[in-house]
Order: structure tokens, then sequence, then C-alpha cells
């Protein structure tokens, strides 16, 4: 493309006194290229230029990415380890006072060596993220299941991408969150983009969704919401929440129906077609309608588009797969490009938008309840004796599978879990039913939070360890295209601060398990041990160097080794990852949400992000800029639902659930369907709406249902906006 | 090669980074100095960025009694001269598109310089660099021709600014752009 040409061929602006560090957004899957602009005399980060030559981006960054630099010599950063000494004072600010690194490390091998003695190994658990590099996310799994001995380890994964994960690995035998390079985007001729608040949530991707359409491309988007997507689509199918798999049964049918279905494709590469055909048959455009609320001519319209496309790109998001079905919704749009056999080849394909920075090989290497490095499962005993091989142990010391993220609740409450590590995670905000969650954490007999700021969870903490932002350390992150990429330090790390790793190899050597954490130097020596772990995984990430990285603007996985220059294009041999190469179409019986509306609670909740702030908001909020674009959430309300109720715009309500209820500020919008309300998740205390989700969990990715439960709304009538 | 700031107003998402990296570029103080208007907030979420224009014959300059806003030869408006400006606020009431704003503190005019530090060197404005949508772009009048036949919706819509204040050196298409788009199948 000329413009991209162009981008590429434009110099940066060099200030005085500095230096530029190529590096990447500290926050979503998108990883856009940028430049960190540091003070030579100082050496601190003082500013950021756009990347021209970074080819995913062009320079583009959202308003998160511009001041996403100010997070690292902000105010409210943590400088030294604290502990708590007063016990009564959890889920509050109050009580910390500093202490030395030295303090705070005995404190912690002492709880954990009695809590382990009194109850077992298992006391213990790890609860992490995946906004961290690679090599922090493979070495925290293995600080778990070795240094610690636990089988309880999970992550926030299992609230963003883990029923994309399900999806794909039951379609595809292997989960890359997308089986092209994003500039195919620029290319394809359809994008049929379902449950993805693409503007707010993945903005730089938007210039490539317009220049399909600029190009006489079209757009389909499935969403509740006139999104700035939606508003602009060709076909927008503004279905009920929680109804997904019925529109993606309806649109295949009509595929099948209508003639699209690649004969030669199905019957060569793919198992399942016979059964999904007659599954899907009664899903007709009026029965598809009934249920998802949709007209069915706009559903016989996004059907006979996608089915014409030369080539397509079926994505979605979190809208579908933060479901009590999210795995089925996954693999039920899935099935669209299989069917039809628009994928294997460049320009078509299946991609999703990967909400965490690095969602996708945070999920690929050892953090989940189930997994090991590579992607392996702690399930076959030929995935764990590779790995125990890397680790030096024996592959009877393998923990077994623990529980998922919301399901270590559950064992806290029963006391099975008593003590917590929590790191690069916020779920006093992020977690479903937050009553309930924050009752577990403040009864846990001791907790870890390791962070750079004190987060909502980090107020449930007995100590806090101060670790370093994404930009005073280095490492590889996965972005949602699957290309692995180099994170750059920037700065060194401000006050005592130290990266995730380094606490825990200091931690485990105190532990007594230093043996296997010694070597462990730099965040270099972590990674060669990662590329290790991970070859000959499903994720192989071996042939991956720093070096390798920086001369092809990234590499994709699988790279096997050191000649491998990495997989762009999955499939395009045809050979899926089942034993018999071929992929799955599934026939998937529709089942509705968890939590139907009825006359107590007729109204539908969903929730989503605003595109001002990231995950929990604990960065984002701290941000001035953002903070006075969006500093509160909102509930968005239909003006003929808010006539229904008396509400004005602006007016304070009462939202409420079985679980909880919160008070918010209305937004008057047609962009809302009649029956829905939306409210975003990144604020803390009284105003999460986490306090009513659901805690209803996908049966296998244990994903919650965050996108539709039943609500209601009430009128304050003495608390009109002052 | 010079090149234009150009607007596809439609393409806006809302997100405000040409704010945010307005504030980021050298010189601004860390202050905005375009803006982002909700175009019709209670039924959809169309937004629009609304910058300078940078018209050939300006109307804050026009009424500058100090001659305090200079034009560069690039033909950006800059922002008012701090030896000069004398803070009688007749530029803010002069613009028709509201775009100088005061700074009461500095008794100073403030506006879009269209980033001259970067402009001057051929490198694009900071809300043209990140404007992840395309809404805000930075070509040359090959592109801008280019553009205007692609889309050529045969109308004489294609500079909005025309009735108002005459030539601009930004150009702005209006809304229905894709109008003209003929469809690949």
């Amino acid at each position: 493309m000329q413009r991209d040409k162009f981008f590429k061929e434009v110099e940066n602006v060099r200030h005085p006194n500095e230096t530029l560090v190529k590096t990447h957004c500290s926050y979503c899957g998108m990883q856009c290229g940028m430049n960190l602009r540091v003070n030579t005399k100082t050496n601190k980060i003082i500013g950021v230029e756009p990347r021209y030559d970074w080819p995913v981006t062009l320079g583009k960054m959202c308003p998160k990415g511009v001041t996403a630099y100010q997070q690292t010599n902000h105010d409210d950063r943590l400088l030294k380890p604290l502990i708590r000494d007063d016990a009564s004072l959890k889920g509050t600010k109050d009580g910390f006072r500093e202490a030395t690194w030295d303090e705070a490390y005995d404190l912690i091998v002492k709880k954990f060596q009695e809590l382990q003695h009194d109850y077992g190994k298992d006391s213990l658990s790890v609860y992490s993220g995946v906004s961290m590099t690679n090599e922090k996310c493979y070495l925290t799994g293995k600080f778990a299941r070795v240094g610690l001995q636990t089988r309880y380890i999970d992550y926030n994964g299992r609230f963003c991408m883990a029923s994309a994960a399900g999806g794909f690995m039951r379609s595809f035998g292997v989960d890359r969150g997308s089986t092209l390079p994003w500039t195919d985007l620029h290319e394809t001729d359809c994008l049929f983009i379902a449950g993805s608040n693409t503007a707010d949530c993945h903005p730089t991707s938007m210039f490539r969704v317009w220049a399909v359409q600029e190009r006489g491309g079209y757009l389909i988007v499935a969403d509740p919401r006139e999104t700035p997507i939606a508003r602009r689509a060709d076909v927008h199918l503004d279905l009920r929440p929680g109804t997904d798999l019925a529109l993606a049964n309806g649109i295949l049918n009509l595929l099948i129906q209508n003639g699209y279905a690649d004969e030669e494709f199905v019957n060569n590469h793919t198992n399942g077609f016979e059964e999904t055909k007659e599954l899907v048959k009664e899903f007709t455009p009026e029965y598809t309608s009934e249920l998802t609320g949709v007209a069915p001519e706009k559903i016989i319209k996004a059907a006979e588009i996608y089915g014409k496309a030369p080539n397509a790109i079926v994505m979605f998001a979190r809208g579908i797969e933060q479901q009590v079905k999210g795995v089925d919704n996954v693999s039920g749009y899935t099935n669209m490009a299989l069917v039809t056999g628009k994928i294997g080849r460049p320009k078509a394909g299946v991609a999703t938008f990967t909400g965490q920075g690095n969602g996708q090989g945070g999920r690929e290497h050892g953090q989940k309840a189930d997994a090991l490095p590579g992607y392996r499962k702690i399930a076959n005993p030929d995935h764990v004796k590779a790995v125990a091989k890397v680790w030096g142990i024996e592959p009877e010391e393998m923990p077994k599978e623990g529980v998922s993220a919301y399901e270590m609740f559950g064992l806290m409450e029963q006391k099975t879990i008593r003590g917590l590590y929590l790191l690069c995670s916020n779920p006093a905000v992020s977690a479903p039913n937050l009553n309930y969650v924050r009752e577990q954490l403040k009864n846990l007999d001791f907790m870890v939070c390791a962070d750079f700021y004190l987060s909502e969870s980090a107020e449930y903490a007995d100590v806090i360890l101060p670790t370093t932002t994404w930009s005073e350390d280095e490492g590889t992150v996965t972005n949602l295209e699957g290309r692995c990429i180099k994170i750059n330090k920037a700065q060194e790390p401000l006050g005592e601060s130290k990266p995730d790793w380094q606490i825990q190899v200091e931690l485990c050597e105190r532990l007594g398990r230093g043996k296997y954490f010694s070597h462990l130097n730099t965040a270099s020596d972590v990674g060669d041990e990662f590329r290790l772990a991970s070859k000959g995984g499903y994720a192989d990430y071996y042939g991956i160097t720093w070096d390798k990285i920086e001369k092809q603007d990234g590499v994709f996985w699988p790279c096997k080794d050191e000649d491998d220059k990495g997989t762009p294009h999955m499939f395009l041999d045809k050979k899926f990852y089942h034993p018999d190469g071929k992929a799955k179409i599934c026939a998937l019986p529709y089942r509705p949400p968890a939590e139907e509306p009825n006359e107590d609670f007729p109204l539908r909740l969903t929730t989503g992000r605003v595109v001002y702030h990231y995950l929990s908001g604990n960065q984002t909020r701290r941000i001035n800029f953002l903070r006075d674009m969006c500093p509160e959430p909102f509930v968005e309300v239909h003006p003929e639902t808010a006539a229904l109720y008396n509400i004005e715009h602006e007016e304070f309500v009462r939202l409420y659930t079985r679980r909880g209820e919160a008070e918010y500020k209305v937004k008057i919008t047609e962009a809302i369907r009649k029956d829905t309300v939306f409210v975003p998740y990144h604020w803390g205390h009284d105003k999460s709406i986490n306090l009513l989700t659901i805690p209803a969990l996908d049966p296998m990715s244990r994903m919650p249902e965050f996108k539709a439960c039943a609500a209601q709304i009430e009128k304050l009538e003495l608390k009109k906006v002052q | 090669m010079k090149k234009r700031l150009y607007l596809e107003l439609e393409n806006c998402i809302g997100c405000r980074s040409c704010l945010a990296a307005c504030t980021q570029c050298g010189g601004h103080e860390e202050r905005n100095r375009n803006y982002v208007y909700d175009v019709n907030p209670l039924v959809n979420r169309q937004t629009m960025p609304l910058m300078c224009l940078h018209c050939v014959n300006p109307a804050c300059a026009r009424s500058c009694p100090a001659q305090a806003i200079q034009i560069h030869e690039t033909g950006a408006v800059l922002s008012a001269l701090v030896e000069k400006c004398i803070g009688c606020q007749n530029c803010t009431i002069a613009c028709p598109y509201g775009i100088p704003k005061f700074d009461t503190e500095q008794n100073l005019m403030y506006k879009c310089d269209l980033c001259i530090d970067r402009t001057k060197d051929g490198i694009p404005p900071m809300c043209a660099s990140v404007c992840p949508s395309n809404t805000i772009q930075w070509l040359t009048e090959e592109e801008i021709d280019a553009k205007q036949s692609q889309f050529n919706l045969d109308n004489d819509k294609w500079v909005t600014s025309m009735p108002l204040e005459g030539e601009t050196n930004v150009r702005v298409n209006l809304p229905g752009i894709l109008q003209g788009v003929t469809k690949l199948f």
C-alpha cells in the first residue's frame, strides 16, 4: 500500500539530549509499536514518539498508548515493600508500613512454610495475569509448581481469552488467536466481526477495517450495541446479548442451504459436517430471529455477503467469548470459515481480538491450571515428562491440575486454599460476583500482592511487593496475531522495585528451591529456558531469538529452529493440528444465557470497555488525560426504556441483579437495544459493575458470563446530579 | 513534497487519540489544541474532530490588532507570538471554527500550529501520526486528488470550509463519502 510505504519512510523527530527506545504499548493485544523518549541526562522516560516503521500499526496509537509512558514515573508508584501488621484493616488502603526486601521475604517465607507445614503444599495458590512478558508468564508457572510446589495456579486470562483458546483448540487442534497477520485485513473482501467493540477496545485496527470498506469490501458486525464499528457496517446484526450461537447456527444454515459450502475443502480437510448440517437445519432465518431478536432479512443478507465474498475474515472478541457458552460461540463462528473453506490461505481466516497485552503468549506457557509451557497439558504424561526434564524435577513431582481462576475463590471459602501470591491482576475489580470474591480475599490466612500501584486487590494483602513497569524490564510478548515481539528496557527500575521474575527467583532461593532457579540472573536467561521449555510443544518458540525478532519485525509461532522464519499464516498446507490433520466442524445445540430476564429482573445487563481505560483501570485511572476523558462509569439506557422508568439523561440510578447493586449515572442513547443496559467495568470499590455480574462458568473454558445477566434499574428520586 | 492535513470525518471513532497526541507535541505544554465533538450523543456514537483548518486568509490573523498570529511559509497558521499577543481575544471571536483558546493565566492565545516543528521537516503532525481510524491523514496533493476522484460524489461539497472562510490548507470531506464506492462483489 502506498500509504504504508509512506509511513515506513517517515523519520522520527529527534530531540536534543534524548534517545528513542523502540518498544510496544503496555496495554492491549495490539501491542502498538512506539518509541519511548528517554532523557539521556536523567535516564528517565519523558514522552512518546510514534513508531512509523512498525508494520502492524504504522505509528498509530490510541489515547492509552499515547499516555502509557506516564505510568512509569507516576507519583503513585510503589517504591518499597509494604507490610501490614493489623489484619483487621484488610480490604482498606490503611495499615501498611514500609519494609525492607529482606523483611518482606522473611515474612513471606515464614508464612508460606507454616501454611504448607500445617495444611499441605496445595494450601498456597498463585493468581497471575497476562499483561506480562512471555518470560514472566513462563516463570510464574514454574514458580508455582517447582518453587511453591502447589497445584493451584491460574490466571486472569480465564476472564479474557479462555473461551477463544478452547474454541480454537476444539476446531483446529491448536490455539493461535489469529490464523493470519493483521496486515491481511487491508486486503480482504469481507470482515465479519462478532462481539467486538473494535473502536474502543482495539482502535488501531480501525484504519484497516475502514480500508476494507473504502476498497468496496463489506463489513458485517454482530453486536447488541451500535458501536462506532457497527454504525458504519453494511449489516449490523443487533442481537440480544447471549444469543450468538443461535445467530452463528442460523448463518451457517443459510451458507449450506444456499450453496456456499466448499465441498472439496469440507470433504478433504474437516470432520463433522453432516452432523452439523443436520443440527443447524432448524435455525431458519425466522427461528434464528425469534431467538436473537435480529430481523430475518439482516441474517439473510449477512450470510449472502459472507458466502459470496472471495476472501473473508471472521473475527470476534469478548462479546461472544465471555458467555456461559463462549467456547461454543467461538466454534460456531469458526464453523462459517470451515464450511466455506475460507481459511488456510492469505486474506481469509479467523481471528480473535486479544484483550490483554500478552493474552496470546501468556496462555501458552503454563499459567493455566491445566497447562504446561508450549501449550502442553498436565493430563498428558509425555508432556509432563518433557517439561519436568527442562525443570530438572522428576515427572512424579509435577503437581496435578488445579482449578480455574474463579473456582479458586471457592477453594478459599472452603479453606483448601489459605495463602495467595497475586501478581499482574486485580480480581477485586475484574472477577464476577465481587461481593463474594472480596469476602474470600479478606478471609485468606496470608496474601502477597506484587504490583507497581496499590490496586484494589492489594488492599487485601498482608505484604505488597513493588514491581517494575513494562518499560523497566525487557522480554518478549506475543501480540494478537501470534507475532512474538520484543519489549525493550527504557529506564532503570524506580525506587526499590524489581521485575516479577527476579522476585520469584529470590523467593525460591529463600524457600530452599534455589537449585531450580538460581541460574536465572537476567530476563534473557529466563527467555532461553522458556524457549527450551516450549520446544516440541504446539506453541513452539524455540527458534524465536531476540535477534530474529529485531530483523523480521517480530516472529510468528510456531518457529521450531534457528532457520525457521516463523509462521505468519496458519494452515497454508490445509493441515490442522488434530491427529488426523483435519479441522472439526462442530454441531452445537443452542443454549440460552445462564440467567434470563423475568418480571423482577426484566433487563439484560452487558459489560465492556471504554477506549480510555484498560482492564480494571488500576493503571489508566491514574493517568490524568484518561481520567479526565472518562472519570466514572455510566449505564447506557435506550430512550424508550428510560421513559418507562421515568429516568433522565445524567441522572443517577440504582442498578441491581440477584448478586449485588451499584449506582450509576445514566447515559441515554439509541445505540443500545431497548431490552439491554451496558456498563463499562474499569472501576473499583462501589462502582464495580462486577458486583452485579453472574459467576456462571463455561463448562470447558471456565469463563464467567460477563456479557449477559438479568438486571433491574431503579430511579433514585433524591440523587439528582449535583 | 508538500503535504496537507486531510480529514475524513465519518471515520472518526471518538477515541480522542488526537487530543492526547496533541498534548505530547513539543511546545504544546501538554494542552491539546484540537477537539472532538459528539455529533448527536443521545442518538448514536458519531463523533468528529475539530481542528484548525489553517485558512489561507485566516480570520484570526486578520482580526489580530497586534500582528501576533504569523502564517508560516508552509501555510500553517501559528499560535500567537508570546511577545506580541495582547490578550484581546479578538481571534477567538473571529475564528468561525472556535479554534483559538485563551489562557487567562498567561494572558495569551494558543491554537493548533500544525505541529510546525514536525511538519516543516516533512514529519506528520502528532494528531495525524497517531489517529488510529485514519480520520486525520497527512497526504500529498496527488493523494488528495486521488481521493477526490475515487470518491467522485459529483457535487461541489469537497471543501466544506469554502462558504465560511474561503480557501483552507486543510481538506475535509463531507459525510457520505462511501456513497461513491463501487462494491467489490
